[in-house]
């Protein structure tokens, strides 16, 4: 059996904080089974079925193709949709995180771990750092 | 007719995503360790990662700080010695702040000590190690605050913000600016500068491409922070206000170097920094300075403090390690970066989409962006410069007026924007031009003496037109004279004004008057070449 949230660390810096209520570090709880469009809202919940099963260890193994295993991508709309103030052009664009913002996912640069399609595992601690904060 | 591709995979094709390192997770250097970073396609793990930005940062800089008749003889590493103080440009930001830890790190003596066997106490990394040696003898970190100039933005002084953060340091001097200093004749006369109540009497007007100089009408509000406002109200788009800001920076930090003693002025701008400042260099004008955007070596028209003659190395140490490594070296160290406040319409700004672009190009082809800055530092001006332009003190080149007079297309407009946009040089004579209050019947131009970036900047009009222009049409004509900064009237009152003055001598002597022919002229001073029908 594996647990149905996972507990994240969430850090912002480089001026990225000033989004988020200016608080740099968020402790945040999102499902591991997430709706496959990135919906977070309360209506694309997703199904007591699915979440109650054995979590699949990659988004292949997911049943319907309606859920997938919560990945950074998830992650992404979920900060924007829940803790993000203002100006979300400034955190993500096309679906990802706007160029010039570094994530780190537990330390490592996220371009070795499959980016936006990596899947979170509780305790993960995930870093977003802006560069673009003057020179 | 069927296609030739397979119609069974053709439909949900889609080209497999680029892994954007090379080879294995494994860490290029050491080998062993699993990696943590991908820079330009190589993997590092954290423990080499420091290592590799530290000889990075110490290759571009090392070079440059011996004198170059030392560096030539000897091993150069136990000489390491500058001829004079070090100045940061420490603007709070990313580059800044990964620029002064290295320097802290690499440079200034922290008194930190080690123990020997026998107890003895001895500098960390022994007496010859350059830490401990005092490469400079002085150390200073230069802020300059911007808030004076966006006024209505309502950005907040963060000059005690960025003490701070510079006094978390040992060994460096906090020297705390404003850009209104530009036009402050006690802060131009605190570095060396003359006549600081003269030259605040000199004007330009800006909305006419010969850029005439009058003299200013002195109003009750005569401060340096209303005189910056004014000029910056003055120019025609919001890519000449950051432009000129970036300009003033830079002379105010040059000045101060020079005031300072400094051989030599260090600035934080990274890999990124840089493509993004000669690719919007160029766009501006300026492609005849690219060199000097990577590195120059400057030379004041006034001497130092001293009396001295100094030349200040203005290097970019950071220029190899993009925005990525630093701010990676700002979170792995802990370090707290101040940070810049966003104006409004920078975005709209050539310098605004130049960044833009950059910055979304390294994130997809991050090679691509030191292509840029490697490129451009293979470029050299056609001809030499002759002369020095009097706003930016850059080199510049000799005739640009004339060439920009040829090349330049442009057009005839409506009357009511004719306020707004001037007409060309040759139309604009055959009209009699406007009585105007300031100008004597032979104004002084400051054009002749402007490199074509500077004159650009200074007179290049939106095509869309922009709110200043229509802001600037309801002024009347005394208002659109604009206050100069110091060193620009200075060296006008030194020159243009005194007949004598050197100036002359860098326009090579000649003195050029233009003067409108009519066609019976012409056709005598052409006649001997004429064919006959």
């Amino acid at each position: 059996m594996s647990t149905l949230l996972l507990s994240l660390k969430i850090e912002f810096s480089g001026g990225l904080e000033l989004l988020f209520s200016n608080q740099r570090s968020h402790r945040v709880q999102i499902p591991s089974i997430v709706p496959i469009d990135n919906s977070t809202s309360p209506s694309a919940a997703v199904p007591a079925s699915d979440i109650s099963m054995d979590l699949p260890t990659s988004p292949q193994s997911t049943d319907t193709g309606k859920t997938k295993a919560a990945d950074i991508t998830y992650l992404m709309y979920y900060l924007r949709d829940h803790l993000l103030k203002e100006r979300v052009e400034l955190f993500m664009e096309g679906g990802t995180v706007r160029p010039g913002i570094l994530v780190l996912i537990n330390d490592t640069d996220w371009e070795l771990e499959g980016e936006g399609e990596y899947i979170l595992k509780d305790r993960d601690e995930v870093v977003f750092i802006s560069t673009l904060h003057g020179g | 007719m069927s296609s030739c591709g397979n119609p069974a995979v053709e439909a949900e094709a889609l080209m497999s995503r680029r892994l954007k390192f090379d080879k294995s997770r494994s860490c290029v250097k050491c080998k062993t360790n699993v990696g943590n970073i991908v820079i330009r396609h190589a993997v590092y793990c954290k423990d080499c990662f420091t290592p590799l930005q530290t000889t990075k940062f110490k290759r571009s800089l090392e070079p440059s700080i011996n004198p170059a008749s030392a560096s030539t003889s000897g091993p150069r590493r136990t000489k390491l010695k500058a001829t004079g103080n070090l100045l940061i440009g420490f603007s709070g930001g990313l580059g800044s702040t990964v620029l002064l830890d290295l320097v802290s790190r690499c440079y200034i003596s922290s008194n930190e000590t080690v123990e020997n066997v026998d107890g003895n106490s001895k500098p960390r990394g022994g007496t010859k190690h350059p830490r401990n040696q005092s490469v400079w003898m002085e150390a200073r970190a230069c802020y300059v605050e911007m808030c004076g100039a966006f006024p209505e933005s309502g950005m907040r002084d963060r000059t005690d913000e960025v003490r701070k953060a510079v006094e978390r340091y040992n060994g460096f001097e906090f020297v705390s600016l404003r850009i209104e200093d530009a036009f402050d004749s006690r802060w131009w006369a605190s570095v060396g500068g003359r006549d600081q109540i003269r030259e605040r009497d000199l004007g330009v007007d800006l909305s006419d491409e010969e850029l005439l100089l009058s003299s200013l009408q002195h109003s009750s509000d005569s401060s340096p922070l209303a005189a910056l406002q004014k000029y910056l109200s003055s120019l025609p788009t919001t890519t000449a206000t950051q432009s000129s800001l970036t300009a003033l920076t830079r002379l105010l930090l040059l000045y101060t170097a020079l005031a300072t003693s400094s051989s030599h002025l260090l600035l934080g701008t990274t890999l990124t920094g840089l493509s993004i400042g000669l690719i919007s260099g160029v766009a501006m004008g300026g492609g005849f300075v690219v060199r000097e955007e990577a590195g120059e070596e400057w030379e004041p028209r006034i001497s130092g403090l001293a009396g001295e003659e100094r030349r200040i190395k203005v290097v970019r140490p950071l220029q190899d390690m993009g925005m990525k490594e630093c701010a990676a070296w700002v979170w792995w160290n802990g370090l707290e970066v101040v940070g810049k406040e966003n104006v409004v319409g920078v975005k709209q700004g050539i310098g605004g989409l130049t960044k833009d672009f950059i910055v979304g190009l390294e994130r997809d082809y991050p090679s691509t962006v030191s292509t840029i800055a490697r490129t451009c530092a293979k470029l050299a001006p056609k001809d030499a410069a002759v002369e020095r332009c009097v706003m930016c003190e850059r080199p510049a080149q000799r005739g640009v007026q004339d060439w920009k007079a040829r090349i330049s297309i442009r057009s005839f407009n409506s009357p009511e924007s004719e306020m707004s946009i001037p007409l060309p040089p040759h139309i604009q004579s055959a009209i009699p031009p406007p009585s105007h209050p300031h100008h004597s019947s032979f104004s002084p131009s400051l054009t002749p003496l402007l490199c074509y970036g500077c004159h650009t900047t200074l007179t290049s009009r939106s095509s869309r037109g922009t709110a200043l222009q229509s802001k600037n049409l309801s002024k009347s004509l005394t208002d659109v004279i604009a206050p100069l900064p110091v060193w620009v009237s200075s060296r006008l009152l030194d020159s243009v004004v005194n007949p004598g003055g050197e100036m002359r001598d860098d326009l090579g002597g000649d003195a050029w008057q233009s003067k409108k022919m009519d066609v019976k002229e012409m056709r005598d001073a052409v006649k001997d070449f004429l064919l006959e029908d």
